[in-house]
């Protein structure tokens, strides 16, 4: 029986984190360093998430140490059978801040159990929820027709470019995407709370407060270096770059 | 005091500085030797060129340089910053933190020099140095957030809660108006503050807080997982159930969810009735799903599980699923569920249309194949077990699907439990040319290859999927992309063939990989601070802790030491495999080791030969980096280690550490100990293993070792260490005991078990060796047996090796074994 996890919630798996890439290299040619894996569960937390087979006598682990609380899986290592690997786009070109998947594969052994549509289901809810994802890309390979069928007919994904020569073995991809807006958090509501909470603590309520909207954020964002896909060395080049900035 | 520059070279040196953060290396060692040119002895130039050097790879005479820097200018803060630097680089940390603290005494305002301490000794996990550190950072910059999270970090991981929460509050405060709803940072150290509130035990407090902070936190979905474990924590059921069928709204493939939510309605596990009506309102609200589905079947008995079964059973075979098997075979260790099943499902094929000819179209087809695949697996099953039929029903499938990977694939895995690897791999080669493009099936084969100890073709296999240009060729990007299934498989039929140099090589392959994965943390102890997602950095450094606790450590580790072992037992296999029973005639195997070692020599000069080679071609790989030539590809010097047993050790510590549990480790530990002569440590073996399982196997012949081993010590144990092994193993195997009887009852207590029985017997004949004959003969009755396993009766084999009985007496075995198991291969002796 398999259970979909989110990768680092409450507990955290990440732990599973060398099986999910076992899990990448034994399914797919595009492989990355642990480094990798770990920088999306470090940067995104809220996005990845990990399908493992129930141990035979379910998850004996507890949170709290009279076993009450909901169970834990953390330290077992259960058998990965699929995984989704997701970022948010750090320089989206158009601007527009976009969820990106950059590895999503299940064991053969597993396949039409729904296990990839769960988690692509889970992970696109959370790009959305945590991290306002106007839309999620993806690549895949053209001749891949049951992924093809997935993201379009099952999911909704529509297929926005064909990118030539797009895998190292020459294969063509499509480019495909789909939007998530509806699934954002209702932040006016949000501010109608603060505003409330803010009305009852103080006698003078601070109406002049008005949204921290997006835009004003971004820029103190840092400045981001491109993480090389795959091969590259990832978090490496990232720290040294911006350590180098702030030493001065 | 910093040797004073012109106003040329000052600008010079501060270009250099540039380079260097820009990574130009080329230009910035240019400029630096513009530099030296007038100034030949000037400390900070030399440091700058120095750490350059070491960033372009050049470790040693980086070293050099930056020593020299030093004598030049032992009062510059940027020479013994480098100096640190560099010894950070070579991962000598201890070292690096000393050059930091000389550096930061120099010049104690300095941000850079602080920062990079603070980073060492959180790799160090010198959490007082690390608070420490922090706070200096925090009075120099109060006004950044990540300081004081940094600081609340440093408190937690030491253990101080208190402090952490308190830091936290004290920067909360400082916020006027609640920062906006996009500020990720601001969400998650909330966030953070509520985990170290539930961590100290004050889980309704976290509740509170959770309940005010909640609604404007990003993570949406990790304030509903604490939020419903908090709420079941505090046994506040009515609500705890309302947030458990929350979560399972958005997941309900989850089994922890469910449980949970059990929990909440408080329904007894025996209340079959009410159970299943949970679980049918999540089959009617996503009827696609399976865990709604399947999990009933755990815990419904008798008519109502046949019931729930068969249409379990049906609705998948009609899909076709393919991992339908996988997914029921855990309820086989329930005899009456695995029967069931069993009859389920060969009712489906004895009583369905077949499909020859007639005009039901091609789902009955799949149905049928389905059933055949499923009673394939069913009895290849190692709780439902016959090979016979596995067979019979895997060539049903394959006859009515023959492209269809998976049958195939089972098909090679019934070879795999006959014994049979070599049909095995290449069955299982046939269904990977059933999908070229598939590297799950490809994975497959290789393994295959390697079971069957084909290292070369298992290789092969894995090229088809690696980037061959990578410098090692398609070896060289597994060990890149640090494939450890594929370098821990290598290395095991390396260590079958006895090709031990070879094997040690992969295994310190996979050890290496866990440093670097240890050595991957670093970065993130500045780069999660700037990223604000502070519980998963925290849950990171906790795991790192642990890092090696993971099965695929403990498995390479094991491997590696039983190597070590076998090297340390027989000396001369560092120069190759010697052939079986060369032992017996000495002057036979001094033959067969001199052809050993002229068999390693021309192995040698030929991987030699292609190093020249390839550093004729080129002396970089495609990507650039220069990477340095193995000196030692095949392990060679690996294996003729002069101490074995200390090597072992480097492998054994963090296992032992880790996996204390693990009574292989345990009976592992003891053999390393008891051969380098450490009594109290190879007790303390003994010890935990007996509390994990006192009737053991292995561990009733190593008690028996011990005692003779203390019987018959060549010189007496320090008195201390004497009343302390004696007193303690008292407990395990009492002096006075009489060690025939105790054996005899271990045999009648476990005579139904054959690994009890091997182990009996092979006590019986340490304490009589007159008894060998006996022994040997009763070894081989054991294979009458009708629980016997293969694995089991190969372990027979070795311990006939073991015993150092005769080369008839083998083939004895080996014979009885080969009728017994006619597919089987492996107890052909060559």
């Amino acid at each position: 029986m398999v259970d979909i996890l989110p990768l680092s919630s409450y507990p955290s798996y990440i732990d599973l984190l060398p099986s999910i890439q076992t899990c990448n290299i034994t399914n797919l040619p595009e492989n990355y360093f642990l480094k990798y894996y770990l920088y999306h569960a470090l940067t995104w937390p809220q996005l990845s998430f990990v399908a493992v087979v129930r141990p035979k006598n379910g998850y004996t682990k507890h949170t709290a140490p009279d076993g009450s609380g909901a169970g834990s899986v953390a330290e077992q290592y259960p058998k990965v059978v699929g995984y989704v690997l997701a970022k948010m786009e750090e320089e989206p070109t158009d601007g527009v801040a976009h969820g990106h998947i950059t590895s999503l594969s299940v064991m053969r052994t597993h396949r039409r159990l729904g296990i990839a549509e769960r988690l692509m289901r889970m992970s696109q809810r959370a790009m959305a929820e945590s991290h306002r994802a106007k839309y999620v890309s993806l690549h895949v390979r053209m001749s891949n027709t049951a992924a093809l069928r997935l993201y379009r007919d099952t999911l909704g994904f529509e297929v926005e470019t064909v990118e030539s020569k797009y895998y190292a073995d020459g294969e063509d991809a499509y480019a495909m995407r789909m939007d998530l807006s509806n699934m954002w958090v209702d932040w006016a509501e949000i501010e109608r709370k603060d505003r409330e909470r803010a009305a009852s603590d103080e006698k003078d309520g601070d109406e002049g407060d008005e949204v921290g909207e997006l835009g004003k954020k971004e820029e103190e964002k840092e400045k981001m270096v491109r993480v090389k896909v795959g091969r590259g060395l990832g978090v490496g080049d990232l720290v040294e770059k911006n350590e180098a900035q702030t030493a001065q | 005091m910093p040797q004073p520059l012109s106003s040329k070279d000052a600008s010079l040196f501060r270009q250099v500085v540039r380079h260097y953060e820009n990574k130009q290396h080329k230009k910035g060692i240019k400029t630096a030797e513009q530099i030296l040119k007038k100034n030949p002895n000037h400390g900070d130039t030399l440091a700058m060129k120095a750490l350059i050097m070491s960033n372009m790879g050049q470790q040693e005479e980086a070293f050099v340089l930056a020593k020299e820097a030093l004598k030049n200018d032992m009062k510059s803060h940027i020479c013994w910053h480098v100096y640190g630097l560099l010894y950070r680089a070579e991962k000598n940390y201890e070292e690096a933190i000393k050059a930091y603290r000389f550096a930061l005494r120099i010049e104690p305002e300095s941000q850079p020099i602080q920062r990079d301490l603070a980073l060492l000794q959180m790799q160090m996990r010198d959490y007082q140095g690390y608070i420490q550190s922090r706070k200096t950072m925090l009075q120099a910059r109060p006004g950044f957030r990540q300081n004081w999270t940094a600081l609340a970090i440093a408190h937690h991981l030491s253990g101080d809660l208190e402090e952490a929460e308190k830091v936290l509050t004290t920067y909360e405060e400082t916020l006027k108006i609640p920062p906006p709803t996009s500020d990720m940072e601001h969400s998650e150290a909330v966030l953070y503050k509520n985990m170290i509130m539930a961590e100290s035990g004050k889980v309704d407090k976290a509740l509170e807080h959770l309940e005010q902070v909640g609604y404007r936190i990003a993570d949406v979905l990790a304030v509903m997982e604490m939020k419903a474990d908090y709420l079941l924590r505090l046994g506040r059921k009515a609500e705890a159930e309302a947030a458990y069928t929350a979560l399972l709204d958005r997941n309900p493939d989850n089994s922890l969810y469910y449980d949970a939510l059990i929990r909440a309605k408080g329904i007894s596990s025996d209340d079959h009735t009410a159970l299943k009506a949970v679980y049918d309102t999540w089959v009617e609200k996503n009827p696609r799903g399976d865990a709604a589905r399947r999990i009933p079947l755990e815990f419904l008995e008798g008519d109502d599980f046949k019931q729930a079964a068969d249409a379990y059973l049906q609705r998948m075979l009609k899909k076709g699923v393919p991992s339908l098997f996988a997914n029921l075979k855990s309820l086989y260790t329930n005899p009456v569920k695995r029967d069931t099943v069993q009859e389920l499902v060969e009712g489906y094929v004895s009583t369905a249309p077949q499909s020859n000819g007639s005009s039901e179209g091609t789902d009955n087809t799949e149905f049928l194949s389905s059933s055949y695949y499923f009673l394939a697996q069913h009895y290849n099953y190692r709780l439902s077990r016959n090979l016979t039929k596995a067979m019979e029903n895997v060539d049903k499938a394959i006859e009515l699907s023959p492209k269809a990977v998976e049958y195939q694939l089972t098909k090679a895995r019934v070879w795999k439990h006959y014994g049979n690897m070599e049909k095995a791999a290449e069955e299982m080669e046939k269904a990977r040319q059933l999908d070229e493009k598939d590297r799950y099936i490809n994975s497959k084969a290789a393994k295959y290859q390697l079971r069957n100890n084909d290292n070369d073709k298992g290789l092969d296999n894995m090229s088809k999927f690696t980037r061959n240009e990578a410098v090692g060729g398609a070896l060289g990007d597994l060990h890149d992309m640090q494939c450890t299934w594929y370098l821990t498989e290598d290395g095991e039929a390396y260590l079958r063939q006895k090709k031990l140099g070879l094997a040690l090589k992969r295994f310190h392959a996979v050890y290496n990989i866990f440093d670097t994965w240890q050595e991957d943390q670093f970065d993130f102890h500045s780069f999660s601070l700037r990223k604000g997602m502070i519980r998963a950095y925290v849950d990171m450094v906790r795991w790192e802790d642990r890092l090696r606790d993971h099965p695929f450590y403990t498995r390479v580790a094991v491997s590696a030491i039983k190597a070590y072992l076998i090297l340390h037992d027989d000396p001369d296999l560092a120069h190759g495999p010697l052939p079986n029973g060369s032992g017996e005639d000495d002057s036979e195997r001094k033959k067969a080791l001199k052809k050993a070692k002229k068999e390693q020599q021309r192995l040698e000069k030929l991987e030699a030969e292609k190093r020249e080679a390839r550093k004729a071609a080129s002396t970089k790989g495609v990507d650039g980096e220069v990477k340095k030539e193995d000196e030692d590809p095949l392990g060679t010097k690996l294996a003729q280690t002069q101490d074995p047993l200390k090597d072992a050790t480097k492998f054994l510590t963090p296992l032992l550490e880790l996996s204390p549990k693990s009574i292989e480790a345990q009976c592992l530990g003891f053999e390393v100990y008891l051969r380098r002569g450490k009594h109290a440590l190879a007790l303390k073996c003994l010890s935990a293993a007996h509390a994990i399982d006192a009737s053991n196997p292995t561990l009733h012949v190593q008690l028996l070792r011990f005692r003779k081993a203390l019987d018959t010590l060549p010189e007496p144990l320090a008195p201390q260490v004497a009343e302390v092994v004696n007193a303690e193993f008292e407990t395990l195997l009492p002096k006075a005991q009489n060690l025939d009887e105790w054996n005899n009852t271990f045999v009648s207590t476990h005579k139904d078990s054959v690994p009890h029985q091997q182990a009996g017997l092979t006590s019986r004949q340490l304490l009589n060796p007159d008894s060998k004959p006996q022994c040997e003969q009763d070894l081989a009755s054991t294979l009458d047996s009708t629980d016997i396993t293969i694995e089991t009766a190969l372990a027979g084999l070795e311990l006939l090796n073991e015993w150092g009985s005769s080369q008839a007496a083998q083939t004895a075995y080996a014979q009885k074994a080969s009728s017994k198991w006619p597919e089987a291969t492996v107890f052909r002796l060559e």
